[in-house]
């Protein structure tokens, strides 16, 4: 019988060309590290770390510049985003694994799920557009009227307002990381294995005793995925804020002043950066940006397969 | 006794009614912008807005043509260099490298690249493709080098299907020579590659310079491969084992195994995969903005900077214009459809194989 050796090129070559895709991730996640570090390197050697974190100038003219304004945007915008939309996120994601009728559940699901696909740029304009004046002529005037007048906590609402602002540009990224929040808690609630509810309902536990000591308990770790991971996309976010905070490089201590944020700054002066130290310190920005949500991102995935691992077992 | 089931009951119907509320509440949000955005949208759609170039600032009229045209051909090669990159990675780590460290970090990076701020891609590619090195262009160079890889490998795969078809009527007994006839392949392409390389550097080296539309697709390339990467490695590792076992146990190399029984059963789900990861780059602003830039005019050359309708949409709506507001709300209508459709269409391909699944 005649033996037919078949040339085995195509088995060894699309092995090497898919292990040398496989590097190319690896590859480009370090080289983003090493790239931006080279870029950076002129402003560090020149405001070096601390200095350039916590300094509040950034005034190309003099070239001066420090990360404190930026950062700190970046830093209150997330916390009050977070503030905004994690009661909110977890409430919808209860409501649609616990107590919505069945009916509603699947199209109340995929309404979150597309909402969570819709551009952050969609959500930035309607802000501008809509929100903006609403907050100006209504939800800051009210603020100011009532909780302004309280003495320490008022120093948070002061000033003109112009609808512009910090707290505008939280809410904004509020609304838009719900979605996210909402469905991983809601993946994380739904995992809670019926057998356990069952057993506390049997020992009389009402709906709520049951959500609060059961299932939260169980998918804890599935939630604060979920929460961190919208930390970490709250940070990065870049047109959502872009629109509606003013890009205003100082600290101010008023939520209702324009302010700004590291993606904020690196939108608008990027391509205008005229000077080497200049576009040196927008890259250092992007730098700390990166590794901050790296860190955070990190963290969330921890959490996911720590909650992973618990199911399976 | 009494008391304080009546308590606990109060307070479960409270803490109830609150989530509900809550739920309420977020999705008045959502809804409201929904309907701002088609309610403004329609309102300024016109025939004008796809089939006109933008007007100059302040004159009425124009359209966004240049920028659908350019949005589309920046998302389409994204896509090119994307997916394949990002299913063949995707093939290794669920396959070849199934289990291994080397496929849990690349795993669990790609994850993580998923989520990192697309602002900061946008600067990794601006400084490798866009800002010129002293007097080194490396965005050219690049260029140049990934079309000479690409063309390789393209000349390697007709090559082997050539030698293959030649040599399957002869028999050869010597593995050594099997050997022999691959390795001489494998260096004919290299060669091919370099000698391509080195033809098309001088031609092309200097064409890619600045802002342009190549560095703006790879931006998005950069965004789509781990999204690709991570659909394809899921369902790949759906496929039952036994499959493969029962292929393997008729001969076949692991090559046709993946290709003719992985891929085939698992194609939906990485169809799937790609349309997400396209919906996921198509409103995608901030990489743009420093690679593909912006430009009035209309172009299809991808080696100059290209309009896009996300970049359109930030200028117009920040513009002082009344009639840019109106076009950017129009384009923001379209782009939010566009996405919401093959959202959709992704989601009810899940649906419809998955719950067939489910039900067996």
């Amino acid at each position: 019988m005649k033996r037919i050796f078949k040339v085995p090129f195509a088995d060894v070559s699309f092995g090497f060309v898919s292990f040398l895709s496989a590097l190319l991730i690896l590859i480009l996640i370090i080289s983003v590290f090493i790239v931006l570090y080279k870029e950076s390197s002129p402003a560090i050697e020149e405001f070096g770390v601390l200095k350039f974190i916590f300094t509040e100038d950034w005034n190309p003219v003099k070239e001066i510049f420090g990360a404190a304004a930026p950062l700190y945007g970046t830093i209150v915008t997330t916390i009050l985003a977070l503030l905004f939309a994690v009661p909110i996120g977890i409430g919808i994601a209860i409501f649609l694994s616990e107590i919505s009728p069945s009916f509603l559940k699947t199209p109340l699901g995929v309404a979150i799920e597309m909402l969570a696909a819709i551009p952050s740029i969609i959500y930035g304009m309607w802000g501008l557009f809509t929100l903006a004046p609403i907050m100006k002529n209504y939800v800051e005037p009210f603020i100011q009227k009532t909780l302004g007048q309280i003495p320490i906590i008022g120093a948070l609402f002061q000033g003109d307002i112009m609808g512009v602002s910090l707290f505008t540009a939280s809410v904004i990224l509020g609304i838009m990381i719900i979605p996210f929040i909402a469905s991983v808690s809601r993946d994380a609630l739904n995992l809670t294995p019926n057998i356990m509810k069952e057993s506390a309902y049997a020992v009389g536990a009402t709906k709520w005793e049951v959500i609060k000591d059961v299932m939260i308990p169980y998918s804890k770790l599935g939630i604060y995925g979920g929460i961190v991971l919208a930390l970490g996309r709250a940070l990065g976010e870049t047109m959502a804020v872009a629109f509606v905070i003013g890009h205003n490089p100082e600290i101010n201590l008023s939520l209702f002043q324009p302010a700004t944020t590291i993606t904020v700054t690196l939108a608008n002066e990027f391509t205008e950066a005229d000077t080497d130290l200049y576009l040196s310190s927008l890259f250092y920005l992007a730098l700390i940006l990166f590794i901050l949500s790296f860190v955070i991102l990190a963290v969330a995935k921890y959490f996911l397969i720590k909650a992973e691992r618990g199911f399976k077992r | 006794m009494n008391a304080t089931v009546k308590r606990r009951k109060i307070i479960s119907l409270i803490a109830l009614s609150l989530s509900t509320g809550a739920a309420l509440f977020g999705l008045f949000w959502l809804i409201f912008i929904l309907f701002d955005v088609i309610r403004n949208g329609i309102a300024g759609l016109s025939l004008d807005l796809f089939l006109k170039d933008p007007a100059p600032p302040g004159v009425e009229g124009g359209g966004l043509r240049n920028a659908f045209i350019g949005q589309l051909e920046i998302v389409f090669f994204a896509t090119i260099i994307g997916v394949p990159l990002g299913i063949l990675a995707g093939t290794f780590i669920a396959e070849y490298a199934r289990g291994t460290k080397f496929a849990r970090v690349v795993s669990i990076l790609s994850d993580i690249m998923v989520s990192v701020p697309s602002i900061v891609v946008g600067t990794f590619i601006y400084s490798i493709l866009v800002k010129p090195i002293g007097s080194i262009n490396l965005g050219g160079f690049l260029g140049v080098l990934f079309l000479s890889v690409v063309i390789a490998i393209i000349f390697g795969g007709i090559l082997n299907f050539v030698v293959n078809r030649i040599l399957n009527n002869i028999s050869i007994k010597n593995p050594a020579t099997v050997k022999l006839i691959n390795l001489s392949v494998v260096l004919t392409t290299v060669l091919f590659g370099l000698i391509t390389f080195i033809v098309l550097f001088p031609k092309f080296v200097d064409k890619i310079y600045g802002f342009n539309g190549w560095a703006g697709a790879s931006a998005l390339a950069f965004i789509m491969i781990p999204v690709v990467l991570r659909t394809t490695e899921d369902m790949l590792t759906l496929v039952p084992w036994t499959l493969r076992e029962a292929a393997f146990a008729l001969g076949a190399s692991y090559y046709r195994v993946i290709k003719d029984i992985v891929y085939r059963s698992a194609i939906t789900g990485i169809i799937t995969g790609v349309i997400l990861s396209i919906s996921r780059v198509a409103g995608e602003t901030a990489p743009l903005l420093f690679t593909s830039f912006n430009n009035q005019f209309f172009t299809t050359n991808m080696n100059e900077p290209i309009a896009s309708l996300t970049v359109m949409i930030f200028t117009y709506a920040m513009g002082p214009y009344e009639d840019w507001h109106k076009q950017a709300w129009a384009s923001a209508l379209v782009i939010t459809l566009f996405i919401l459709l093959i959202t959709v269409i992704a989601r009810s391909i899940i649906h419809y194989k998955f719950g067939k699944h489910k039900s067996q």
